[in-house]
């Protein structure tokens, strides 16, 4: 690989032990993957936040950063953690798991990380630009920063992505290099998409189905934001997908358009309705109903308000919304939020999810969620039945 | 005495006893960082410790999370002398770098049918080259 001076002299130690070893880390990683150089990120989104996923594995790494006095050299976010910092005793979390979950976000900001918590940071002012490099980690964010905004971003890990906070780079490998970027087969959606559930399907058929590979789907007039991401975390999380295309629609029209010798398949309401029946595990009880897996935007937030509108949940059905602290301690979505708050059985928690939480699991046993991401998690856990549809039918479930 | 060709991601001159794991390893959740021990009940090499032996398995798996488990290993002194896989996937590149630990892939045999438990291996990155016993 061929490296600058300035970056030879990351390597050799010259700015300490640490980060040295996290240029070695981007370069052989980027060496293994055949880059053949390092190029500047202009952001940075970490994971590895949860206690539930890291452990006390990452304490002894955060260590060694700090006695270092390193920082990360642009800016960087947070993905979700194990709880809402705020709601602890409402999610049942318990005390050791609460401390440990601080010290890891302290660990976090003292590296100059900012805790936004949340798997969307698009939706809370840290979109990325068109063609930029960036090194993300969260794998719907992933597939959103690529697709939705053109941004340029392998799929990083949780060290390789602090790597490259730190040090300001990331190997040019994979979905950096626009080779890497062309869509290798067709999809023709010819079912309506109504829900954000029915796009979910669609992102989870095809990562089932086709995953690693990058689709153009055709058909599809306009995405908004909120479909977007749906589609995005599906794909992601039942194939591996990092990159999607939409005829007409997602910016990188130069990369898709000489599409003709594509394979071509179609996506029509057969397969729309197979992946509902597939999340069809219950008799029809429901404990719990969940959204925001990605974080609630608050257009889905108040979407949700509206069909709640001088109704009540039945008797022991709860609806927790996940979003992220911005949205619900943004000044604008005050009457909102505490509408909702009012309702009985509704919680809105930020800073985690159903996925990263200790607090759904082995807790509710009958959950609906017009998410396939996070209807694909919850169902790795045997006890769990899991229903994933359109959100207005499962409210219509819910409500008397 | 066989001699293979490997590819080196981590460097190291390491001399020890062989551990095979047929199956991938994901570090988060397959083994306990703390005392070294295998304890993914799914794994051939269930409840036996990996501290100071070469590795041999596929590659790694699961949540990007493992390379902190490697270098839990490291800090708490039970982790592998070495690891040796067909391919060298991130988590593993990741992980034997913060922890120091050597690591070669692209075995030019097929060494997880060739060693067995126990067996000696000699790994020389400096000659990418492992020799087996």
């Amino acid at each position: 690989m061929f490296i600058t001076k300035e970056q030879e002299s990351m390597l050799e130690g010259e700015q300490g032990y640490t980060i040295s070893k996290l240029m070695q880390l981007i370069i052989k990683i980027g060496e293994a993957n055949g880059a053949e150089r390092l190029i500047p990120i202009k952001s940075a989104q970490i994971a590895g936040v949860s206690y539930l996923t890291v452990g006390d594995a990452i304490f002894s790494f955060f260590h060694d950063l700090l006695q270092d006095n390193v920082k990360v050299k642009v800016p960087s976010w947070l993905n979700p953690a194990g709880m809402d910092l705020k709601q602890t005793k409402s999610m049942g979390i318990d005390k050791k798991f609460a401390e440990k979950q601080l010290k890891i976000i302290d660990n976090y900001v003292r590296l100059g990380i900012e805790p936004t918590l949340t798997c969307t940071p698009y939706l809370v002012g840290n979109a990325p630009a068109f063609g930029e490099h960036i090194a993300w980690s969260e794998s719907s964010a992933v597939s959103m920063a690529n697709s939705y905004y053109g941004a340029r971003t392998n799929r990083e890990g949780g060290p390789s992505s602090l790597a490259s906070a730190i040090t300001g780079l990331t190997a040019e490998y994979g979905l950096h290099v626009d080779e890497n970027r062309l869509p290798h087969i067709s999809i023709e959606v010819n079912t309506e998409l109504e829900s954000l559930s029915d796009f979910a399907g669609l992102g989870y058929w095809f990562g089932k189905n086709f995953g690693g590979r990058i689709p153009l789907f055709t058909g599809i007039k306009r995405l908004s934001i909120e479909e977007a991401k749906n589609l995005a975390a599906a794909m992601a999380a039942a194939g591996s997908v990092a990159l999607y295309h939409v005829m007409g629609v997602t910016p990188e029209k130069d990369l898709y358009s000489d599409s003709k010798n594509l394979e071509k398949i179609e996506f029509t309401t057969e397969e729309k309705n197979d992946f509902y029946n597939q999340f069809n595990d219950s008799d029809g009880s429901i404990e719990l109903v969940t959204v925001g897996c990605p974080h609630a935007s608050v257009k889905e937030i108040s979407s949700i308000n509206k069909k709640l509108k001088n109704k009540r949940l039945k008797k022991n059905v709860k609806l927790w919304i996940f979003t992220s602290r911005q949205v619900i301690e943004n000044t604008n979505n005050q009457d909102l939020i505490n509408n909702l708050r009012r309702i009985k059985g509704v919680s809105i928690f930020s800073d985690t999810c159903m996925v990263v939480s200790p607090s759904i699991r082995n807790k509710f046993h009958y959950i609906a969620t017009n998410s396939a991401k996070a209807a694909f998690y919850l169902m790795k856990n045997k006890d769990t039945h899991v229903i994933c549809k359109p959100l207005d039918k499962i409210i219509e479930d819910v409500v008397e | 005495m066989k001699i293979i060709k490997v590819r080196t991601i981590v460097d190291g001159h390491v001399r020890g006893k062989v551990l095979v794991s047929k199956a991938s390893i994901s570090f988060l959740g397959g083994v306990d960082g703390k005392t070294g021990t295998i304890i993914d009940p799914e794994n051939e090499l269930y409840k036996l410790s990996i501290k100071n032996k070469i590795l041999v398995f596929p590659e790694g798996i699961g949540s990007t999370v493992g390379s902190y488990v490697i270098y839990a290993l490291k800090v708490n002194n039970v982790a592998p002398l070495a690891m040796i896989v067909n391919y060298a996937e991130t988590i593993l590149i990741a992980g034997a770098i913060l922890a120091n630990i050597p690591l070669v892939d692209k075995p030019s045999l097929d060494l997880l049918s060739l060693v067995k438990n126990n067996d000696t291996i000699e790994i020389d990155t400096k000659n990418n080259l492992i020799k087996v016993f």
